[in-house]
């Protein structure tokens, strides 16, 4: 079980071996625990529901992941965090245009990075995220917390800040570029356009 | 296109709608500006959730995450089991209610009733005839008495004729005594005579002792004035060619 790729994991799922299914909880449960433990800043009974959704939802999962699709533990996340939006909006009874399918699979990056150790990977990762924030603006942290964290729709914050939709909307793509443009010289524009 | 361009960033946090969505795929397949920004920038908004502090995960989480979804699959399976066998009743139901208003139900069940009556009607009518047409036929009764005496070859023989009234048809029974015994193919044939004409209302031979007994059907509405009989050489004549040797007297 130890020596498989995720990608086998996943397929042993699909065919309902549950050993495979322990094997991914113990490589992934820190990461997805500590996200969701984010999302619901701190509640320890939320972030036991969320993560026992994602793990019900990778067993009851009828699609096959491939590595083609992307890096595991990014589609992972993506799941964890639909699933802890979906549960914070129910919470907080937010009804109205809010898109609660999402689809996770569109979502991830085309990327094969993983040469050194995943822990490492993501220390690094996360370390280049705390310095790419502090180039951003305090309107721009403040909208990729509420965006991405908080699971607040582009037009919930755009009432929240009291600006149009359209300011909204344009700063969110300012501060995708500028994240994007810290990344890239920090990995030397490697995967910068295609 | 430029509009369309603006929901790149849209598209990538999901935030577009099934329809916008497809719009931007379909832009997206074009648009080269788009195509160069999409990968980097969705890299950018996943890179997003590194942003975390590890934390270590309680030891107990495993058990209950597993048991969580264990539990929760096979009570979905029962949940399936249960739905299969509640299903067959209540589409039964839902259409039954939805084939009848509550008006057309009331409709239905009067006619239902109605027709249930007329069985049970036609049914005692079937008895009550079928009880009449018993009366009618029964009893069955003697209409007229014949006596036949012997003559020539057959002096000592004697019997007697009764015509029956069985329901709607006659029948005719002979009896006769002391006849003398027949020859080979000899027989004895009894004749209807009516206005000299004669009709074959069938042949016998006596037993040993000279008894004899014939029953003959007659034709509706046929009627005759005197009964012969002959010992004919063979059976199965039309006309009597033998001796006459007993009649009505």
């Amino acid at each position: 079980m130890k020596s498989k790729t995720d990608e086998e994991l996943i397929e042993l799922i699909v065919q309902n071996h549950r050993p495979a299914l322990e094997e991914l909880y113990d490589r992934y449960v820190k990461l997805v625990y500590s996200f969701s433990l984010k999302m619901t800043k701190g509640d320890g009974e939320k972030t036991k529901e969320i993560v026992q959704q994602v793990f019900l939802r990778l067993w009851t999962t009828k699609r096959t992941y491939s590595s083609a699709q992307g890096k595991f533990a990014n589609w992972l996340l993506t799941i964890t965090r639909n699933i802890a939006i979906d549960l914070i909006r129910k919470e907080q009874k937010h009804t109205g245009a809010i898109q609660l399918e999402l689809n996770e699979w569109r979502q991830i990056p085309d990327q094969q990075t993983e040469d050194v150790p995943q822990q490492v990977s993501r220390n690094l990762l996360k370390h280049q995220i705390q310095e790419a924030k502090q180039h951003l603006s305090e309107p721009q942290r403040r909208l990729i917390n509420l965006l991405y964290w908080e699971g607040y729709s582009l037009s919930e914050i755009a009432e929240l800040e009291k600006k149009p939709l359209g300011t909204i909307k344009s700063r969110l793509h300012q501060t995708l570029k500028k994240l994007r443009n810290y990344f890239s010289e920090e990995t030397g524009g490697v995967r910068h356009g295609k | 296109m430029e509009n369309k361009c603006e929901n790149l960033s849209l598209y990538i946090i999901d935030e577009l709608s099934e329809h916008e969505k497809e719009q931007f795929e379909r832009h997206l397949k074009t648009c080269i500006p788009c195509q160069n920004e999409i990968d980097s920038l969705q890299e950018a908004w996943q890179v997003l959730s590194y942003d975390i502090e590890e934390t270590d995960v309680p030891e107990s989480l495993k058990a209950e995450v597993m048991n969580f979804i264990f539990e929760e699959e096979n009570s979905l399976k029962t949940n399936e089991v249960k739905d299969k066998k509640h299903s067959f009743l209540e589409r039964f139901k839902l259409l039954l209610t939805k084939q009848f208003s509550p008006l057309s139900a009331g409709i239905t069940a009067v006619l239902i009733m109605g027709l249930i009556g007329l069985l049970w009607s036609n049914l005692q009518l079937k008895d009550t005839i079928i009880a009449l047409e018993n009366q009618s036929v029964s009893p069955t009764q003697i209409v007229r008495t014949f006596n036949l005496k012997g003559q020539d070859l057959a002096t000592s023989a004697n019997g007697i004729a009764y015509l029956l009234q069985d329901g709607r048809d006659n029948s005719l029974v002979i009896e006769l005594n002391n006849m003398p015994g027949t020859k080979d193919d000899e027989v004895y044939q009894v004749w209807l005579l009516k206005n000299g004409n004669r009709q074959n209302a069938g042949t016998l031979k006596p037993d040993e002792n000279g008894n004899g007994l014939i029953t003959y059907r007659l034709p509706k509405n046929h009627s005759f004035d005197d009964i012969g009989i002959t010992l004919e050489p063979n059976p199965n004549n039309t006309q009597p060619q033998g001796h006459k040797v007993m009649g009505t007297t």
